[in-house]
């Protein structure tokens, strides 16, 4: 479902990504851990061109990401959830899921509202449908942001830090709704600290380090017997 | 020389109209200024960078000669561009909206761009990860939001760009000022005269003070931020 080959990615002097390969199949969840300024939000950003990659090919459901058309051709089958929501906040909840299918995808009014509110209840928000962002929690906020980000009928879901700016009492909502999403079969991609979300629902952690896939495995296997020393060292701060 | 009101109060209907035309040529004037100042910013803000330098030319050459003069060169340029031998009956009006809004355009260009770029960046992030184009992220997400913090320079600009209209009456435009000084020099009663006519900018200014302060609260509801 999405392939990388020697994916550098520099800004300016400072090489922050430097010769990533991998390949994520279809319905998996791949979490993806690492220390600060490793590269992690740089890698899922160029896997969308939020960020343009210095050299290397990135290829998502068949479609390899040169030419701008395939930029937005890929976007439209990459869902992405960001740390501090970015909701569109002169629109209501219902207004940001269903903008991107009527302007993008031209699906009816009618029909993209219906959808919405059907994916607004997923999250558990139908009676927040009318509220502007400003007057929803965190959590509420972020799981808008996934409805919204679902309503294009997303292949793959990108999650970068998605509970890291949420009070602790309500990541656990927003989990609990990538955990359905997981469930249902979903290709995610998920940068996060939540150790406890890579065991139950990853299929694959990968641990990054200094621009590089330093390991990666099975997350049971890896968090119990971590092979590299630099993951040892960042899972003894973290467990 | 004693003050007598009785000129000024018997101008009152003269001023009425010359007021209206003030106000119709500030409104002419605003319309294209917002046009051009709308394109203006989207040019400054291009990747292109020779777009990006055309529209800091045109900024900087509005922004930085006089409007009296960009009045002239308007009013004498146009015709000769044109190739036309005979001015059109009340071309003056023509010139003068032009040039206002030729200079309010630089203005108000600024303004947008510096609303545009206080619109936070995941705003665009967002709108091009769930698919949209650079215009369709504008034009449904960034233009929206900057348009609200817009408003009070927008306000400040038209304010700005009504009084400058008194400088019309240099190509005898009979708008509030010509008016006045006309009056004035016919019944020899220049402050009460000079005084009624800055009470009617105070007036209008006030009004468009106002309208702004009524928009900005009306906007504002939704959007606490
Ligand atoms: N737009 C940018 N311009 C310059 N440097 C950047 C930019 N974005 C990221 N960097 C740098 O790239 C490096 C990697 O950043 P990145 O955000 O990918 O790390 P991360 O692993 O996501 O870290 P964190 O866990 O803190 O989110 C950091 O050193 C960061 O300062
Ligand atoms: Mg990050």
């Amino acid at each position: 479902m999405i392939y990388v080959k020697n994916l550098y990615k520099s800004y300016g002097k400072l090489e922050v990504l430097k010769g990533i390969n991998c390949h994520i199949s279809e319905q998996e969840v791949v979490v993806v851990i690492g220390p600060s300024g490793s590269g992690k939000s740089t890698f899922l950003r160029c896997l969308n061109k939020l960020e343009e990659a210095t050299s290397g090919e990135i290829i998502v459901d068949g479609i390899v990401l040169n030419s701008e058309a395939n930029v937005n051709a890929v976007r439209r089958e990459v869902g992405m959830v960001f740390q501090r929501f970015n909701l569109f906040p002169h629109m209501t909840a219902l207004q940001n899921v269903v903008l991107a299918p009527e302007i993008v995808r031209k699906t009816p009014k009618k029909e993209a509202e219906t959808i919405g509110l059907e994916l607004l209840a997923k999250v558990g928000l139908s009676d927040k449908a009318d509220e502007y962002p400003d007057r929803l929690s965190g959590g509420q906020q972020q799981r808008v942001a996934i409805a919204r980000a679902l309503a294009m009928k997303p292949k793959i879901m990108l999650f970068d830090e998605t509970t890291s700016a949420l009070d602790p009492e309500m990541v656990g909502e927003v989990l609990a709704v990538m955990k359905d999403l997981a469930r249902e079969g979903m290709t995610m991609v998920v940068v996060t600290h939540e150790m406890g979300f890579a065991r139950e629902v990853g299929d694959r952690v990968i641990f990054m380090d200094e621009g590089i896939i330093m390991e990666e495995g099975e997350p049971n296997e890896v968090f119990a017997h971590p092979k590299n020393s630099r993951t040892q060292a960042f899972l003894s701060k973290i467990l | 020389m004693e003050m007598n009101w009785a000129a000024a109060v018997d101008s009152i209907p003269i001023l009425n109209k010359a007021a209206l035309l003030t106000l119709e040529l500030t409104a002419g004037a605003v319309a294209i200024g917002l046009v051009i100042g709308l394109f203006m910013a989207l040019a400054r803000l291009s990747k292109l960078k020779i777009v990006r330098a055309l529209a800091i030319a045109y900024i900087d050459f509005f922004r930085g000669t006089p409007l009296l003069v960009q009045i002239f060169l308007v009013y004498f340029l146009v015709p000769r561009l044109l190739h036309w031998d005979t001015l059109p009956d009340n071309y003056q009006y023509l010139a003068g909206v032009l040039a206002m809004g030729l200079n309010s355009g630089a203005y108000i260009a600024e303004i947008f761009r510096a609303g545009i770029q206080s619109i936070d960046r995941g705003q665009t992030e967002a709108a091009r990860s769930l698919g949209m184009n650079q215009s369709q992220s504008l034009r449904y997400v960034v233009l929206p939001q900057a348009f609200k913090r817009v408003i009070p320079p927008l306000g400040n600009e038209f304010i700005a760009l009504l009084k400058d209209s008194s400088l019309l009456s240099i190509i005898a435009i009979q708008e509030l000022f010509y008016s006045g000084k006309i009056i004035a020099g016919r019944t020899f009663q220049p402050i009460p005269m000079y005084l009624t006519v800055a009470l009617y900018y105070l007036l209008m200014t006030q009004l468009i003070s106002q309208w702004v302060a009524y928009m900005e609260r009306r906007m504002g509801k939704n959007d606490l931020r």
